[in-house]
């Protein structure tokens, strides 16, 4: 029940930064997922004082309060399934310092990814995590989820590249965690702790963050192959030849004829091409990389092969794989892409495996899956291609996501590798998690003891999202 | 009140697009309208979900909800961001044909006439994209056909025509905007106007350090059609003590409001005013940049940049 007192909310952020229309409240109901739900007000805060406010009187009345950046995730981590506030954190978008002496800069959670890069670019830097999401995605939303991308093979996650933040507590206060420097042996690594979060346990207010020098050369190959089970191999075989790839990436047939429909790419269509990358200072130590990872995939009967240092050629590649989510939308005309069972990972010596499982599954259950991802750093995406109208190709996508799971947790990989875990993925989670759910149980409780922040996420969503939630799509029944 | 899906006669042809619509919000990046208020609501994103809703029957039907679909300036960067390829404008404009026939009339970015009209009938002929008619109540104009290029407003003798909802774009508001820059940056040199056609080489929803703009020389004012300006508009820098004005809109024939010829004609009549007043006519000039190339539209900035640095202030 609405137990929102919007005049309080007005008075703390100011009339222009709160929306209650039901209109609007509509359309932040919705993310990047399948799920939606209504919140009870929005309102998007100027600064961190503001934050504290509203989270204090959310806290005194046990109002939910759901943070959210660019709006950009795929596993209903934002949709408000028990409606309260949905604090849009978009207004807080200030670069705050770039301290090139002591390698770091500080910004607020609403900073877009690209806009950050750009305001570091003239430093010869940049902020390595980079999700495909990046034109969109805050820094903010990019902490809640532990965002990473298609370099975090050679530069690592966003855990990785956060040095320390600033975060307002579920009874609202203000804390400072972690530090600016490199290296923090101390206590719990608080800092850390937030990250992956998903919103539950803070918000953050501002993030200082690790960066690293642009790469004065770079150089981009693909691989062809005539089998899925052959790149797969090609991949962990790549990683433990020693090579340090920037970028290695899989994109199987159905990627593939997506993004060459949308972006008139003119990939060969073939069963699978991985993507590689290596990048230095030197460009003879480029090389070396380039033709070591060149000779693994000739050796995995791989073809077709090129590598090329022009930045053109590189950057259609890099768009096209950055856009292949929404194309897939267009891989079908009749059906619509899904963001379900959207990520994990997988150990390497898994990952051909990993990627027949995903089409076995799909041609069982009479879907289209597709097997993509950032499979130098383990990670493996799909997305599930079917026609939303009808109800039992939701049974059956259900279905799909659980023999799926069930694989990757047979072979000792993980649910989410970067996209987080929200509603969509809660049921491989838990059981995933089964040793040390108690633990996060605990974690939240002494946090958020009233249980305000995100509430009905990760640990405490549903198993069954199909029937647990509402869907955003019109399903017959 | 349920939507009743048969009033969605245009509409409802977009079903499984609206479902094909991923929602991944990359077309709210380039978006005037949500860069400018910061809301979701506001991007186009946005309005396909409310599309969708009205259409599902699961928003209701009411005039804030469909407000949200009058708001648009057809830059249609959003689709070009799309890789899903959904034609959102298409899309919003089916919605607004419906929900006119509804009764419902935004007006939103849809150019309005107020009752000081003189009915000299300049604007229906102007009107690029016919969407202005003359009956017995005045000058109407048909939501689904206009598409907010402003140029009925600029050349309304009696300005009755307008825009009520600008995002920004509005003269006024560019002035204020042109005011505020050039009085607070000591090393202010000159105004961009541009078309919303490009990824701008600026940060595009974030904002940079004090430190980082501080000592900016130039300040970029999206004024989304060249048919737009006006020569109060870009004389208004040169009152406020910056060296020069660039203008930046399409190449010939890539603009869908023919609004470049009109820019083109209006900075030449400037130029050949500032001959007579003595002033370099290099200080104001006009560039073309193809729809999304950012490269070449930093590579003009750097040359108008060079160019005022020689030149200096005005005396």
């Amino acid at each position: 029940m609405n137990t929102v007192d919007e005049s309080r909310l007005r008075e703390i952020v100011g009339e222009k930064n709160i929306k209650s229309d039901p209109s609007d409240l509509y359309i932040y109901g919705s993310d990047a997922s399948v799920h939606h739900a209504m919140p009870w007000v929005v309102v998007k805060p100027e600064n961190t004082a503001q934050v504290q406010q509203v989270m204090a009187y959310a806290n005194e009345n046990k109002i939910p309060v759901i943070p959210r950046g660019g709006g950009s995730g795929m596993c209903g981590q934002t949709v408000p399934v028990n409606g309260g506030i949905s604090l849009d954190m978009k207004g807080m978008n200030r670069i705050l310092e770039i301290n090139m002496p002591d390698v770091y800069c500080r910004v607020e959670p609403g900073v877009v990814d690209d806009d950050l890069n750009l305001a570091l670019k003239p430093y010869g830097v940049f902020y390595p995590p980079t999700p495909a999401s990046s034109r969109i995605a805050t820094i903010g939303g990019e902490i809640a989820n532990n965002a990473s991308g298609v370099r975090s093979v050679k530069y690592g996650a966003t855990r990785d590249a956060v040095l320390g933040m600033k975060v307002v507590l579920a009874n609202g206060d203000l804390v400072s965690l972690g530090a600016h420097t490199r290296v923090e042996a101390s206590g719990y690594q608080l800092h850390k702790l937030m990250v992956g979060a998903e919103g539950t346990l803070g918000v953050v207010v501002e993030a200082t963050l690790s960066f690293v020098p642009i790469p004065e050369f770079r150089c981009m190959g693909v691989a062809n192959f005539d089998s899925l089970k052959d790149a797969g191999e090609a991949i962990g075989a790549i990683m433990a030849s020693g090579s340090v790839p920037s970028m290695l990436e899989l994109v199987d047939s159905v990627a593939i004829k997506a993004v060459n429909k949308t972006m008139d790419l003119g990939l060969k269509e073939v069963a699978a091409s991985l993507i590689f990358e290596a990048d230095g200072p030197v460009k003879e130590a480029v090389d070396y990389e380039i033709n070591k990872m060149r000779q693994v995939c000739e050796k995995h009967r791989g073809k077709d092969i090129w590598a090329s240092y022009d930045p053109k050629e590189r950057t259609k590649i890099f768009m096209g794989r950055k856009k292949l989510f929404p194309a897939l939308s267009k891989y079908d005309d009749n059906l619509s892409s899904t963001s379900l069972a959207d990520d994990m990972a997988v150990p390497y010596s898994k990952m051909a495996e990993m990627a027949a499982v995903i089409h076995d599954v799909a041609k069982k259950n009479n879907i289209i899956m597709t097997a993509y991802g950032h499979c130098g750093s383990g990670c493996m995406h799909t997305k599930i291609l079917m026609d939303t109208r009808r109800q039992d190709q939701w049974e059956s996508a259900r279905k799909a996501i659980t023999e799926i799971y069930d694989y990757v947790r047979s072979v000792n990989g993980t649910t989410s590798a970067e996209h987080g875990i929200g509603l969509s993925k809660a049921e491989s989670f838990k059981a995933e998690k089964a040793d040390s759910i108690n633990m996060l149980a605990t974690i939240k409780s002494a946090l958020d003891p009233n249980n305000i922040l995100n509430p009905g996420k990760l640990m405490q969503a549903p198993d069954n999202w199909v029937t647990a939630t509402n869907l955003r799509y019109s399903v017959n029944s | 009140m349920a939507t009743k899906e048969k009033r969605f006669e245009h509409l409802k042809k977009w079903e499984s697009t609206l479902a094909s619509c991923i929602r991944c919000g990359y077309c709210y990046e380039h978006c005037p309208l949500f860069k400018h208020t910061g809301w979701e609501s506001d991007a186009p994103r946005g309005k396909i979900i409310t599309a969708f809703g009205l259409l599902s029957g699961n928003l209701e039907l009411t005039e804030t909800a469909t407000e949200k679909l009058f708001n648009c300036f057809y830059c249609k960067r959003c689709e070009a961001a799309c890789s899903s390829g959904v034609p959102l404008t298409e899309i919003f404009t089916d919605a607004k044909k419906d929900l006119q026939e509804m009764g419902f009339k935004g007006p939103g970015t849809t150019s309005v006439t107020h009752m000081n009209c003189a009915r000299c009938l300049l604007c229906i002929s102007t009107c690029p994209h016919e969407a202005r008619s003359f009956n017995q109540d005045g000058i109407i104009t048909d939501a689904s056909k206009c598409q907010a290029c402003g140029i009925c407003v600029e050349v309304c003798p009696a300005g009755a025509a307008t825009i009520e909802k600008t995002f920004g774009t509005g003269r006024d508001e560019l002035t204020q905007r042109t005011v505020d820059f050039l009085n607070t940056h000591a090393d202010a040199k000159f105004i961009v106007f541009a078309c919303n056609w490009s990824y701008f080489p600026e940060l595009q929803a974030s904002r940079l350090p004090e430190s980082e703009t501080r000592d900016k020389d130039y300040e970029i004012l999206v004024n989304m059609c060249g048919g737009r300006l006006d020569r109060q508009l870009l004389m208004m820098p040169f009152l406020n003590k910056a060296r020069g004005v660039l203008v930046a809109c399409c190449p010939d024939g890539d603009c869908q409001h023919d609004g470049s010829t009109k820019a083109k004609k209006l900075v030449a009549e400037l130029k050949a005013t500032f001959g007579q007043l003595e002033i370099n006519s290099e200080r104001i000039e006009l560039v073309q940049i193809p729809a999304g190339d950012k490269t070449l539209f930093q590579a003009e900035i750097d040359t108008f940049t060079e160019k005022m640095n020689q030149l200096g202030p005005v005396r």
